[in-house]
């Protein structure tokens, strides 16, 4: 399934809009680069690495010359790409559940969106809409983005133990120690192959 | 800077493939098949480009028709889409392809119209560039620590976890002692290689006060 | 936020639901019957038949029956019944394929695999399951007496496998703990439309603290569920309107792993045995939660019905109180993760199990190869939704908990590998500690997934007239 590499889904979508709804979108995504706490729930959700939304205009698709013809046109359109962990299923299940009215005033600028409640027509949408990646590289295939913010809490911490700890005696140690255990407890996930699934 | 968050790079890349119709087989065909069978693991060409957190490369057929009452269209080329996640710039990312994996970014681009080779990495580089789309809206959950960072804490985080299951009931002595070896194993070990299946199993469990399963657990 | 306004739901018709689906019968003792169905004509006569002794959902106004029968089906079952293509076609493919076929995605590898199942279930020749719960175990007897009669003259189908299954006697009485000790039997879901003794804490969280009863289409087809639509049902409507989906599963138990694991562990675990036990699923063995009693069990919580469901783990986000990878917690993670629960409310189920096996008491000596077990059994409208989600992502691994791989202490396919985590505070009596190296103290020996159909149902079924449209 190339579309996944060890616990991450790369999912393509490109869906068309009306080239004057474009200005509004582009509009909102600039409000959400501002705003911080619109982004709150994106980040609690945690299972998106990296996700990025790319507006084509309809006359800018890149054009090289040579035998290439120029694209002829009506709508603009969004292309989204996600690195996420989980199933499709879950991904999409849990956007709407949560996300629907950011996934709405996103997508519902484009044609024929069904919105993001009820979940089935608009997995139904997405199936649609998206297009299968043929390669995908991960430097990091058996870590969700939970895995990697929790290892990097566990690095923090220990570095500052292995330095402050280095000349204890033993006793002060074995505190120093259990402090450590305390900071850490939460993120000692292991990291490895994902469950099989859609 | 839209195609930037933090410390990470998204590249935007749509590069219209070459459309030969005396082919035997069409480039986006080729392209097709010699994807599926490129290393995707520490052999990619990707993982020799050590700052690459993800990327990959699509063959878009096509725009898509939602149904009426939307209006049906086609493009007229396809299009090769190149997303990529790094550190570093741009530019210094792409002189790296050209120098570093030459041979895949012949065997890719060179089904693409424009594509000008890579005897001038320069003109490698322009000619990303005018395929470059900007992003609109990017998103990263962890902008501001290397592949390399990364790859060291999944490293630690294992190491330690393990460590800790090791020393149950170890004395503060004890303790210490394997501590000091445990941390002089993580200090000395070489960085992780990218897009392995695993985590490296620290040389400190395989030998030495760290390597004997939990104490008195049958 | 709730997707289905409680004011416009109609009333459930109880008489339609087949009983074991609506309540979980305090019978002391059961025996499933697992059949293969023969001749499609003559086996629908028996479902005919079987039908006037279906026990329902309606009330037990005037008394408790002195037994109870219920019948499900698997989709071979469905095959061999000659239900129209067109019908069988519009089975969610999960029920389709089968318990079996669904190994990867449920983790049924290793000591989990089917070459370690019972022939009946390795070879899926179950087709349907009869369940006779019963006061006593002559009434019992004398029931499965005359089912098998009945089986046997139809000439349609034949018993090819039973099961027992039976409340553990302590002190004379039946009680709700099963092999390993611990007190089974709490929360299972508060369904709107569903009559039930409701318990704070069943339902779903509420963004004022409340618990309101789960939309009715996460149990029964033919209802509005959590996301505000209709689950995946097949067709006729009259075939699966106030039906669900069990999923079935023999859990062996190794009580001589268990309790060795245990011992050894608590020898340096600073909190000791039994707070040791009670880390592992989030209760104590008495069934106090441990959210509400950490350092204690607490009869006065546990027998109070208005407290012995009712905790959130949100004043518990590290895991001090109640692990992060514990049981009940991987398994109803309430308020978690967040977003009211936003993320939970549709991988709820329902659980009907009963233990199987004579219960050997602390201090005695008890073998792994003695048969202890937990008869398993779930329902819930969508098994991919519900079940095979929490089993696959819940169970089996950990990242929506934000614990990696890391598996269910108690019920995950260890294979001698991984570890449990058990957070702590500075307290040193609730130390932070790795349970590591972990066995696989349950193993699955069988299974399978049913569709419970409702008595509409089942007279259509027995009457040759299911028509898909």
């Amino acid at each position: 399934m190339t579309n996944i590499n060890g616990k991450t889904y790369a999912m393509n979508a490109i869906t068309p809009l009306k080239p004057w709804k474009t200005w509004i979108l582009r509009g909102f995504f600039f409000l959400l680069g501002l705003i911080k706490p619109m982004q709150k729930n994106l980040v609690n959700l945690s299972f998106i690495h990296f996700a990025r939304w790319v507006v084509i205009p309809r006359r800018r698709f890149p054009y090289l010359g040579g035998r290439q013809k120029r694209e002829e046109l009506r709508y603009d359109y969004l292309l989204f790409f996600s690195n996420f962990n989980g199933t499709w299923n879950q991904y999409i299940d849990a956007f709407s559940a949560v996300l629907s009215s950011g996934l709405n005033a996103i997508w519902g600028w484009t044609e024929k969106y069904p919105g993001a409640v009820p979940v089935t027509p608009f997995k139904r949408h997405i199936a649609r809409c998206q297009f299968d990646t043929d390669y995908y590289y991960t430097a990091y295939p058996y870590a969700t983005t939970n895995d990697v913010k929790a290892a990097h809490r566990v690095e923090t911490a220990v570095r500052a133990f292995a330095a402050e700890s280095k000349a204890m005696q033993p006793r002060e140690f074995a505190l120093a120690y259990q402090k450590l255990l305390l900071a850490v407890q939460s993120d000692l996930g292991e990291t490895g192959e994902p469950p099989v699934g859609t | 800077m839209a195609n930037r968050s933090g410390n990470v790079y998204g590249l935007t890349a749509l590069s219209p493939i070459l459309d030969d119709p005396s082919a035997e087989v069409s480039h986006a065909v080729a392209l097709r098949i010699y994807l599926a069978k490129l290393a995707r693991d520490e052999k990619s060409p990707f993982a020799k480009i050590y700052s690459t957190h993800m990327a990959r490369l699509v063959v878009m057929d096509d725009v898509v028709f939602v149904g009426y009452p939307a209006h049906e269209e086609h493009l007229k080329s396809k299009y090769l889409v190149f997303e990529a996640n790094f550190d570093g710039d741009l530019d210094t990312y792409l002189e790296r392809m050209a120098k570093e994996t030459p041979d895949e970014v012949e065997a890719v681009w060179g089904h693409c119209v424009g594509y000008p080779g890579l005897t001038d990495p320069a003109r490698f580089v322009t000619y990303m560039k005018s395929c470059q789309l900007t992003t609109t809206f990017y998103f990263a959950d962890v902008n501001d620590k290397t592949v390399k960072e990364t790859l060291r804490a999944l490293e630690i985080q294992s190491g330690l976890a393990t460590f800790i299951e090791r020393s149950n009931g170890m004395s503060p002595a004890e303790l210490q002692a394997a501590f000091a070896e445990f941390w002089k194993s993580v200090e000395e070990s070489p960085p992780p290689l990218p897009a392995a299946k695993a985590v490296a199993v620290l040389p400190c469990f395989l030998s030495g006060k760290n390597s004997a399963r939990v104490r008195g657990i049958p | 936020m709730s997707k289905t306004p409680a004011s416009t739901f109609s009333r459930l018709d109880e008489t339609d639901v087949q009983g074991f689906v609506l309540r979980g019968y305090t019978f002391p003792i059961a025996r499933f019957m697992f059949l293969e169905i023969g001749d499609a004509v003559k086996s629908r006569r028996l479902i005919e038949k079987l039908i006037r002794q279906v026990t329902t959902g309606k009330r037990w106004d005037s008394g408790k029956p002195d037994c109870t029968v219920n019948i499900a089906f698997t989709f071979p079952g469905l095959v061999k019944l000659d239900l129209p293509d067109a019908t069988l076609l519009s089975f969610p493919v999960e029920f389709a394929q089968g318990m079996k076929a669904r190994g990867d995605v449920l983790c049924d590898t290793g000591k989990n695999a089917p070459e370690h199942w019972d022939a009946i279930w390795r070879e899926e020749r179950v087709h349907a399951w009869l369940a006779i719960y019963a006061k006593s175990s002559q009434i019992l007897e004398a029931r499965c007496g005359e089912l098998r009669k009945m089986i046997y003259d139809s000439d349609g189908a034949s018993v090819i496998g039973e099961q027992n299954a039976a409340a553990i006697v302590l002190d004379g009485k039946p009680s709700s703990k099963e092999h390993f000790g611990y007190t089974d039997g709490f929360g299972n879901p508060d369904y709107l439309g569903v009559d039930r003794d409701t318990q704070p804490g069943q339902g779903k969280l509420m963004s004022d603290g409340t618990w309101a009863p789960l939309a009715t289409g996460e149990l029964l087809l033919g209802y509005a569920d959590e996301a505000g639509e209709l689950p995946v049902a097949p067709v006729p409507h009259l075939l699966a309107n106030n039906g669900t989906f069990m999923v079935y599963r023999k859990l062996h138990q190794n009580v001589q792993t268990f309790r060795d694991y245990l011992e050894a562990n608590s020898k340096i675990y600073a909190g000791g045995k039994e707070k040791l036990a009670s880390k592992f699923i989030g209760r104590w063995r008495d069934g106090t939660p441990v959210e509400l009693s950490p350092d204690k069990e607490d009869q006065a919580i546990t027998a109070d019905k208005r407290r012995s469901v009712n905790f959130t783990f949100g004043n518990d986000m590290a895991g001090t109180r109640c692990p992060i990878g514990a049981h009940i917690r991987r398994t109803n993670p309430r308020d978690a993760f967040g977003f009211n629960g936003a993320l939970v409310n549709r991988r709820r189920v329902t659980r009907r199990g009963l233990p199987y096996g004579e219960f050997v008491p602390e201090g005695q000596p008890v073998s792994d190869t003695a048969e202890h077990a937990i008869i398993f059994m779930a329902l819930n409208a969508s098994l991919f939704r519900q079940f095979e989600f929490v089993q696959q992502q819940w169970v089996e691994y950990g990242n929506d908990a934000h614990q990696g791989n890391d598996k269910d202490m108690l019920i995950g396919n260890h294979g001698g590998q991984g570890k449990f985590m058990i957070q702590g505070t500075e307290d040193p009596a609730n130390p932070p500690f790795i349970c590591g190296g972990l066995p696989n103290f349950v193993e699955l020996r069988g299974g399978a997934y049913f569709f419970v159909p409702s008595m509409t149902a089942l007279r259509m079924m027995a009457a040759g007239t299911v028509d898909p449209r």
